[in-house]
C-alpha cells in the first residue's frame, strides 16, 4: 500500500498510510462541522482532497483558467522580517514584478490605526509614490488592535486586569470605550488614504482583541461606506471564530462573540465590506490532511453564503499553513489547489 | 455514590453560573452525610470541564468562565470546610508567563483563568519575561510547575532556555515544566525536555493536574 510523505502542522515531516490519510481526513472535517454547526465536506470532496494529497509531485497548482487572485496583506513588513533591506516602495515593486501580486497592500512596521493617526500626513506621500511605480491595486492598511487602547497602551482599565477581579461591567464598559476610539482612528486615517488614491483600505487581522475588534472594524467599514459609496474594503481576520471578550457586545442587534466564518461574513456585507478574508487557524499537532480538511470546511460554508468576493487567509499558521517562517512548498501549493477547487473561492 | 439528578445538576449550576444552586446541591449532599469531595470530583470538576470545553469552541464568553469560576470557588471552601483535615487537599501552585521577547497574552490569560477556575494558585508573572524571572518567582512560591507560552516561533528557544537554566541551577527535578502557544507542540516538548505540553486552556488543566498527580 502507498505511503504518503505529509507533515504535521509544525512542519515536522511525516508518512501516513492511505487509511491514516483518510482517516485524518474525515476527522478534519468532522471537528469543523461540530464546532461551526455547518456540513461536512462530502465523499467526493473527501476524495478530491485525498487525491490532492497523494500526489507525488512536491509542487501542485490549478489547471489553467482556475487561477485566482493573489493578495498580500503587510507584504511591506513581511520582508523586512525575513531580513530582506529594501525600502517599502521596492518591497510592493518586488513583490509585483517579481513574485506576480495581484493586489498589495502598504503598511507601517507600527501595523496599527492609533500609531498610524499622528503620522498620516508622513503617510500619505509613500503611498502617493507607490502609486506611481506600481501597477496592481494597491491597499493602505493596519490593525485596528483595539489592546492599544487600554493600559498600559492606552487610556482605558485594561479589562483583562478587571475581569479576574470579577469586575465584569467596568471591563464591559472598557470594550466599549475602546470601540469609539478606534472607530475615529480607523475613520480617520482611512479618509486619508482614501484622499492620496489608495485603491482600497485593508483592516488586518480583525478580531483579534476580541468582539470589540471586530465592532469596531465593521461600524468604521459601515461610515467609510456610506461617505465614500466606490471606496474598497477588505476585511481580513485573526481567528476562526470571534473570541467572546465582553460577552454581550453587539453589532446592529446582533452578537458577535462566537461567529464563525460563515456568519462574520453576512455582517461584513452588512457594513458595506467589499472583500472578506476569514480564518481557520492551523493546529500544529494535527497533520496537514487533518488541517486542511477542517480548514476547508469552514471555508466552504462561509463562501456558499457569500455574496462579497473571499480571499481566504493562507499564510504561516492559518488556512491549513504549517506555523514556519517560510511555509514548505509542499504544503502551501496543496492547501491552495484545494482550497481553489473545492470552495469556489476568488482569491488567496 | 452521587446519583445522576445531582450530578447533572451540579454540571449545569457550574456551566450556567448558578451560585444559589450550586450551594443549595454543596449543602444538601454534605447534609445527606456523604463525602464531599464526591460531588467535587463526580459533578463541579465535570462542570468546569464542559466550560472550559465550551470556550474553546466560542459558545460561552470569558464573563461566563470568570463567573463560573466564582462559583466554583464558592463551593471548593464549601467542601474544603466538611472535609477531615487529612483529606484537605492542598492545591497545587502554578506559575506562568509569556517568554522573553513576546507580548502575547490573550491565550495565556485564558489558561489562567481556566487554572484558577480549577482550583490551582495561579501566580501570573506577565509577558516578555526573562528565563531567570521564572525560575525566581518559582522558587519563591514554592511552585509544582512552571508554565510559559509563546506565540512566536522566533522566541520558542527560551522554553528551551528555561530547561537548561533550571539544571544548571540544580533546580530542574524540583518543578514540572509544562510549555503552550500556538507554535508549540507536544513534539516540541519531548525535544527540549518539558514535561508536558497542553493545546488548550482546558488541556492545560488537565495536562497540569496530572504533573501534580
Ligand atoms: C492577537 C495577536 C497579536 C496581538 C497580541 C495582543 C496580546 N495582548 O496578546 C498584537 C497585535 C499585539 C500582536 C503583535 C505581534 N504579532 Co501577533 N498575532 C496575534 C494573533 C492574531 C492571535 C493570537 C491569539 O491571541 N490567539 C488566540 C489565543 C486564545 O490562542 P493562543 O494564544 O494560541 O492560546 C491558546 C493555546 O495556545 C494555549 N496556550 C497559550 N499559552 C499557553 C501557556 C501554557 C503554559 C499552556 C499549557 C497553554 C497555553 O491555550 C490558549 C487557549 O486555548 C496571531 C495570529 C493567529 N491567528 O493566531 C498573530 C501572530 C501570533 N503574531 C505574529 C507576529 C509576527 C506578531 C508581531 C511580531 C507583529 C509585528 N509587529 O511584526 C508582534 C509581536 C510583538 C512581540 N514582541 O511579541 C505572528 C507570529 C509569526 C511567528 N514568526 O511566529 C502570528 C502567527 C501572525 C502571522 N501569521 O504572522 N499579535
Amino acid at each position: 500500500m502507498a505511503t504518503i510523505l505529509t507533515r504535521y502542522g509544525d512542519g515536522t515531516m511525516l508518512t501516513m498510510s492511505e487509511k491514516e490519510l483518510m482517516q485524518d481526513l474525515e476527522a478534519g472535517t468532522q471537528d469543523a462541522a461540530e464546532r461551526g454547526n455547518i456540513p461536512a465536506l462530502s465523499k467526493e470532496e473527501l476524495a478530491h482532497l485525498f487525491d490532492i494529497f497523494s500526489l507525488p509531485y512536491n509542487f501542485v497548482s490549478v489547471e489553467p483558467g482556475n487561477e485566482v487572485v493573489l493578495t498580500y496583506d503587510a507584504g511591506t513588513l513581511k520582508i523586512r522580517r525575513v531580513g530582506v533591506n529594501v525600502d517599502r516602495i521596492q518591497a510592493l515593486q518586488i513583490y509585483e514584478k517579481i513574485m506576480g501580486a495581484d493586489t498589495m497592500e502598504l503598511c507601517h512596521v507600527d501595523y496599527s490605526f492609533k500609531p498610524i493617526k499622528p503620522i498620516v500626513t508622513m503617510e500619505q506621500p509613500i503611498l502617493e509614490q507607490a502609486l506611481l511605480s506600481t501597477h496592481v491595486p494597491l491597499f493602505y492598511g493596519a490593525m485596528p488592535n483595539l489592546g492599544t487602547y487600554t493600559q498600559p497602551d492606552g487610556p482605558f482599565p485594561n479589562p483583562s486586569e478587571l475581569m479576574p477581579m470579577g469586575d465584569i461591567e467596568g471591563a464591559r464598559a472598557s470594550y466599549d470605550a475602546t470601540v469609539e476610539e478606534a472607530v475615529k482612528d480607523i475613520v480617520y486615517a482611512a479618509r486619508a488614504m482614501h484622499a492620496s488614491g489608495a485603491d482600497g483600505i485593508n483592516l488586518d487581522t480583525v478580531g483579534a482583541a476580541g468582539e470589540a475588534d471586530f465592532k469596531a472594524s465593521l461600524m468604521a467599514a459601515d461610515i467609510l461606506k456610506k461617505e465614500f459609496p466606490e471606496i474598497c474594503i477588505e476585511l481580513g481576520m485573526a481567528g476562526e471564530f470571534i473570541l467572546g471578550m465582553h460577552g454581550e457586545m453587539e453589532w446592529e442587534g446582533i452578537r458577535l462573540a462566537g461567529m464563525y466564518p460563515h456568519e462574520q461574513v453576512k455582517l461584513a456585507e452588512k457594513a458595506g465590506v467589499t472583500i472578506f478574508g476569514p480564518v481557520v487557524n492551523t493546529n500544529t499537532s494535527e497533520s496537514s490532511p487533518w488541517n486542511l480538511s477542517r480548514a476547508i470546511t469552514f471555508m466552504k460554508a462561509c463562501c456558499d453564503v457569500a455574496t462579497i468576493p473571499i480571499h481566504v487567509n493562507m499564510g504561516m499558521g492559518v488556512g491549513a499553513v504549517t506555523v514556519n517562517d517560510h511555509p514548505p512548498v509542499d504544503v502551501v501549493s496543496r492547501a491552495s489547489k484545494a482550497m481553489v477547487e473545492i470552495c469556489r473561492l476568488d482569491g488567496l | 455514590m452521587v446519583d445522576e439528578q445531582t450530578i447533572k445538576e451540579a454540571i449545569k449550576a457550574i456551566v450556567d453560573h448558578d451560585e444559589a444552586k450550586a450551594i443549595e446541591i454543596t449543602k444538601k449532599f454534605i447534609e445527606a452525610g456523604n463525602n464531599s469531595l464526591e460531588i467535587m470530583t463526580e459533578g463541579f470538576i465535570p462542570g468546569i470541564g464542559e466550560v472550559g470545553d465550551q470556550f474553546g469552541r466560542g459558545l460561552l464568553f470569558l464573563p461566563g468562565l470568570v463567573q463560573s469560576a466564582d462559583v466554583m470557588k464558592k463551593v471548593t471552601a464549601l467542601v474544603n470546610e466538611a472535609l477531615p483535615e487529612k483529606q484537605l487537599e492542598k492545591p497545587g501552585v502554578v506559575v506562568i508567563g509569556t517568554v522573553k521577547g513576546d507580548i502575547h497574552d490573550i491565550g495565556k490569560g485564558i489558561v489562567v483563568a481556566l487554572l484558577r477556575a480549577n482550583g490551582l494558585v495561579v501566580h501570573d508573572i506577565g509577558r516578555d519575561v526573562d528565563t531567570e524571572k521564572f525560575i525566581e518567582e518559582a522558587v519563591k512560591v514554592e511552585a509544582d510547575v512552571i508554565g510559559t507560552s509563546t506565540l512566536l516561533t522566533t522566541t520558542m528557544g527560551h522554553q528551551k532556555d528555561l530547561e537548561k537554566e533550571l539544571k544548571k541551577a540544580g533546580l530542574r527535578d524540583k518543578f514540572k515544566t509544562i510549555v503552550g502557544g500556538a507554535p508549540v507542540t507536544g513534539r516540541w516538548a519531548a525535544k527540549i525536555g518539558a514535561d508536558a505540553y497542553a493545546e488548550d486552556a482546558q488541556d492545560s488543566v488537565v495536562k497540569i493536574k496530572e504533573l501534580i498527580g
